[in-house]
């Protein structure tokens, strides 16, 4: 698929939680071409002196409406001034938009059951997946983990979407680290369980996709090794280019430094040295 | 819009500036490297060398810091993969040369003379790399040695890339034309730190890096001017190119031809825009041939 660079109008840039806030862009292109676990690499407007692009996840596309949902996290300078892009302004309502970027989720071909895994906004990534398992009826449970409850901003989403099908476990598993909602704690413990539980109703997972902060993905990979269970894991990393060339965004893997941008973001989670 | 680089005939002025263009493929769904006046590929050593830790960039105004430390997969893979490729788009290609001593440095020519390449930039510059680059370029008897064991070694075209982390460019810039080059391309980037205060840290692994983007532009200008009134050869300027009004400038100061290098990773099309940028200068001031404009600032 070859990669596109288009001007994107924004329709909508909402907070939904804790400095975590949802643009929905139109970029029919990118809408229509997109896979889940790919990313796009996004021009900023207004802000010349910080001139680098930023990766951003794609949460769902709609090639209906010609859009795709980006849901950020603030955690600088570029992400705090994209909170100050409106739909009505006039010369801040374009953001321009390289994609679709990286290596998609791959789940094995004939997977039975899969578990999904996000930390933290790493919820988003993984949403587009879940969508195509429940689509191809494949039994997918998700567990979800957060600071607090009013940031698993993605849970209504996914309830929606699991309520869909038939599932042992139909909301998702959902853990803050400070008990507001759900398991109190990380959501490591809620993935061990899971994992046992299935391989004890002698239905295990043969799929589990995990992204979120590298401790948790660390943790998840290692949960499945054990259990022997394909995992794949999203990397993130600081990019320059966003399209292979520059080699910013290298990722350590039993195969050498591999490029997060185009060799990931997704990798098989045996790949990676932590 | 033809320019000739010391014996390199460049179809126009722009090229890649070294490790930002790859070897052209990942920019392949945006520019027809056969229109570039060359691509320069990234630096290459004789076996491939993994590069430093991450994090490897950090932005800072108007620029960028980056500490990749020339990880590339070795000069067999470029013969076999990235030049048939770049010969079968029909591209010009320079070469950029890297190592870690004066052998590595002749090894890797000894290598690509055999592959079809139309002429080496030697990377006596980078910051990011504890032996050879930059360590090697800032001593002018340095410079003189290794420019003549490699000019021993090849009858391409020989293109001289250097750092401006010296106090005299010029003294560099003689050496280069003492040891035999056919050009000199500046500059590399300016070695640089980042620092997040809230966290007590660098911001990269590395500590320093090199610095890139518009912000460097007046120290490279100035370079390149000075270097065009102390030698003879032709002159591969960049530094903070993002447009064709900025190529433009790097002429008048006395480039023959120019090099886009972090402007491709803010915009895959910044070299065609930067080409069509020059044109359209050289149209507007009546100019029919580019090279009428080369050093042909009014001080």
């Amino acid at each position: 698929m070859p990669l596109i660079n288009e001007q994107a109008r924004i329709v909508e840039n909402e907070c939904v939680g804790p400095r975590l806030y949802l643009m929905v862009l139109e970029s029919p292109q990118i809408a229509k071409t997109i896979k889940p676990g790919q990313f796009v690499h996004v021009r900023i407007p207004g802000m010349p002196d910080h001139i680098l692009r930023r990766p951003f996840s794609v949460y769902a596309a709609n090639p209906a409406t010609n859009t795709i949902d980006i849901l950020y996290q603030t955690v600088g300078y570029g992400t705090d001034f994209m909170t100050t892009l409106t739909p009505d302004s006039a010369s801040l309502s374009v953001v321009e938009v390289l994609g679709p970027v990286g290596r998609c989720w791959m789940p094995p071909e004939h997977v039975k059951r899969a578990l999904l895994v996000g930390g933290g906004v790493g919820a988003a990534p993984l949403y587009m997946l879940a969508e195509q398992l429940v689509k191809a009826q494949v039994h997918t449970d998700v567990v979800l983990g957060a600071q607090t409850e009013q940031a698993l901003v993605c849970r209504g989403r996914y309830e929606v979407l699991l309520s869909s099908h038939e599932a042992d476990v139909v909301a998702p598993l959902c853990s803050t680290d400070d008990g507001s909602y759900g398991r109190a704690g990380f959501a490591t413990s809620l993935v061990a369980e899971a994992l046992e539980s299935a391989a004890q109703a002698a239905r295990p997972y043969d799929y589990v996709a995990v992204c979120g902060p590298e401790p948790l993905m660390r943790a998840v990979a290692e949960l499945c090794a054990g259990a022997n269970v394909y995992c794949e894991v999203s990397m993130e990393r600081r990019m320059a280019c966003g399209i292979g060339a520059c080699l910013s965004c290298v990722v350590e893997t039993t195969d050498g430094k591999l490029r997060a941008c185009v060799d990931g973001p997704v990798f098989d989670a045996t790949k990676v040295v932590w | 819009m033809a320019v000739n680089l010391g014996g390199l005939l460049m179809k126009n002025p722009v090229t890649t500036a070294s490790g930002t263009f790859a070897a052209g493929r990942e920019y392949n769904d945006f520019v027809d490297v056969s229109t570039l006046g060359a691509v320069t590929t990234k630096g290459v050593s004789l076996h491939g060398w993994a590069g430093n830790d991450t994090p490897r960039i950090a932005e800072t105004p108007s620029g960028m810091l980056n500490s990749i430390g020339l990880q590339n997969p070795g000069v067999k893979h470029l013969m076999d993969v990235d030049i048939p490729w770049l010969n079968d788009q029909g591209a010009t290609i320079i070469v950029n040369v890297s190592g870690h001593s004066f052998d590595e440095y002749l090894a890797v020519v000894d290598e690509l003379e055999q592959a079809c390449v139309h002429a080496y930039e030697i990377n006596i510059s980078c910051p990011n790399v504890d032996a050879g680059g930059m360590t090697l370029g800032t001593d002018p008897k340095c410079v003189e040695s290794i420019v003549k064991k490699i000019r021993d070694a090849t009858d391409r075209p020989l293109i001289v890339k250097l750092t401006p982390n010296v106090t005299s460019i010029t003294d560099i810039a003689k050496a280069a034309e003492a040891g035999g080059a056919d050009a000199i391309s500046l500059i590399n980037t300016l070695l640089g730190m980042s620092i997040d205060a809230e966290r007590m840290r660098p911001t990269m692994a590395r500590v320093v890096g090199g610095l890139s983007g518009s912000c460097v532009k007046p120290v490279a200008l100035r370079m390149v001017w000075e270097c065009h009134q102390a030698i003879s050869l032709p002159i591969l300027g960049m530094g903070g190119i993002m447009n064709g009004l900025d190529a433009v400038e790097f002429i008048l100061a006395g480039a023959s031809a120019v090099a886009v290098g972090t402007a491709n990773f803010v915009n895959p099309f910044a070299t065609q825009e930067v080409i069509e940028g020059i044109a359209d200068y050289c149209e507007r001031h009546g100019v029919n041939d580019v090279n009428e404009l080369i050093g042909a600032l009014k001080c």
